[in-house]
């Protein structure tokens, strides 16, 4: 093992594009070292490769398979010495009726958005145990508080979460680690929960602040969960979603 | 030596819990009747073993540990 680094490390998972890569630069741009990962590299990664070689790591890893989550979250606490935060944000959307949805969608979907995570989760909280420290944010979504008509695999994967934040904030706050979940709403990214233009031009119109949300406006929220000074939080589903559901 | 590190290591990790302990006996019990560590407890003294040697006898080993001396075996073994 390498010494630790002195920036507080962050794993974001899924952040190589979308959502995960507006909260990756929103933690680069604090100082953290982050380690991402998602199936395959972007251009955006290796942007980052070239402008921060010390303190951003992407690793092309399948969270839904155990062993490629294990390694990922051994590799970067081989590489920084610990892990700080965890943001669980990879997730794959799937659109349709349930009663024409097939198999292989809801393997896919449940696979990645709860299995992955648990799986990432269950590896980074022991480093955090061992350190009595850490904080998790889990990215639900407000479909899995409000549902929408043809997303219930999604939706029921992404509420999956929120029980999970809870359960977990419960177990792990006495050793100084806070889990909370994010419920972004419609975001302007390339996975808008698999809506069309139309649904989402609809969403547009019926959100009181009058647009889709940005990867920014998630990520600012990310980064106030997970900054050291909030360590009186923990077990809560923020909805950032431009006040659609309130 | 692996095992004496490993006793260290347990000794640490007790003391940081704030668990009061005599002698730490092969036949000591982790749970009830020994330790008294809790399913928690358990676990942070598993991931606390990993973090110093790369694996621990709770998630690797083929049954899980119930003594100290049985947890120090892992390390002997290895």
């Amino acid at each position: 093992m390498t010494a630790p680094i002195e920036a507080r490390v962050a794993l974001v998972t899924g952040g190589s594009r979308g959502l995960g890569a507006g909260i990756v630069e929103d933690l680069l741009a604090q100082g953290y070292a982050v380690a991402t990962c998602s199936r395959s590299r972007t251009d955006q990664v290796e942007l980052w490769e070239k402008e921060h070689p010390d303190r951003f790591h992407f690793q092309t890893a399948d969270v839904s398979v155990e062993a490629d989550a294990t390694r990922y979250v051994k590799d970067t606490v081989a590489r920084w010495g610990r892990i700080d935060v965890l943001v669980n944000n990879a997730g794959v959307a799937g659109e349709g009726m349930i009663a024409l949805t097939d198999d292989g969608m809801i393997d896919r979907v449940v696979d990645l958005n709860i299995k992955g995570t648990l799986y990432v989760t269950r590896a980074a909280s022991r480093t955090m145990l061992a350190r009595r420290s850490g904080a998790i944010v889990n990215i639900s979504s407000v479909v899995g508080l409000s549902g929408y008509r043809g997303l219930s695999v999604y939706s029921a994967t992404k509420a999956a979460l929120d029980g999970m934040t809870r359960s977990l904030a419960r177990e792990l706050g006495s050793r100084g680690i806070t889990v909370n979940s994010v419920a972004p709403g419609y975001l302007r990214t390339e996975m808008s929960h698999g809506l069309d233009a139309d649904q989402l031009k609809q969403i547009e119109r019926r959100t009181p602040l009058g647009r889709l949300g940005d990867a920014e406006d998630v990520a600012r929220v990310v980064s106030f969960l997970v900054a050291p000074e909030n360590r009186f939080m923990t077990g809560q589903v923020l909805v950032v979603d431009g006040g659609l559901t309130a | 030596m692996t095992v004496d590190r490993a006793r260290a290591v347990i000794v640490e990790f007790l003391q940081r819990a704030n668990k009061e302990f005599g002698e730490l006996t092969d036949d000591l019990s982790l749970y009830g009747g020994g330790l008294e560590l809790d399913s928690l407890e358990a676990a942070e003294l598993s991931a606390v073993l990993e973090d110093e040697f790369g694996s621990d006898p709770f998630s690797t080993g083929d049954t899980l540990p119930e003594t100290v001396g049985e947890v120090l075996a892992f390390y002997n073994a290895a």
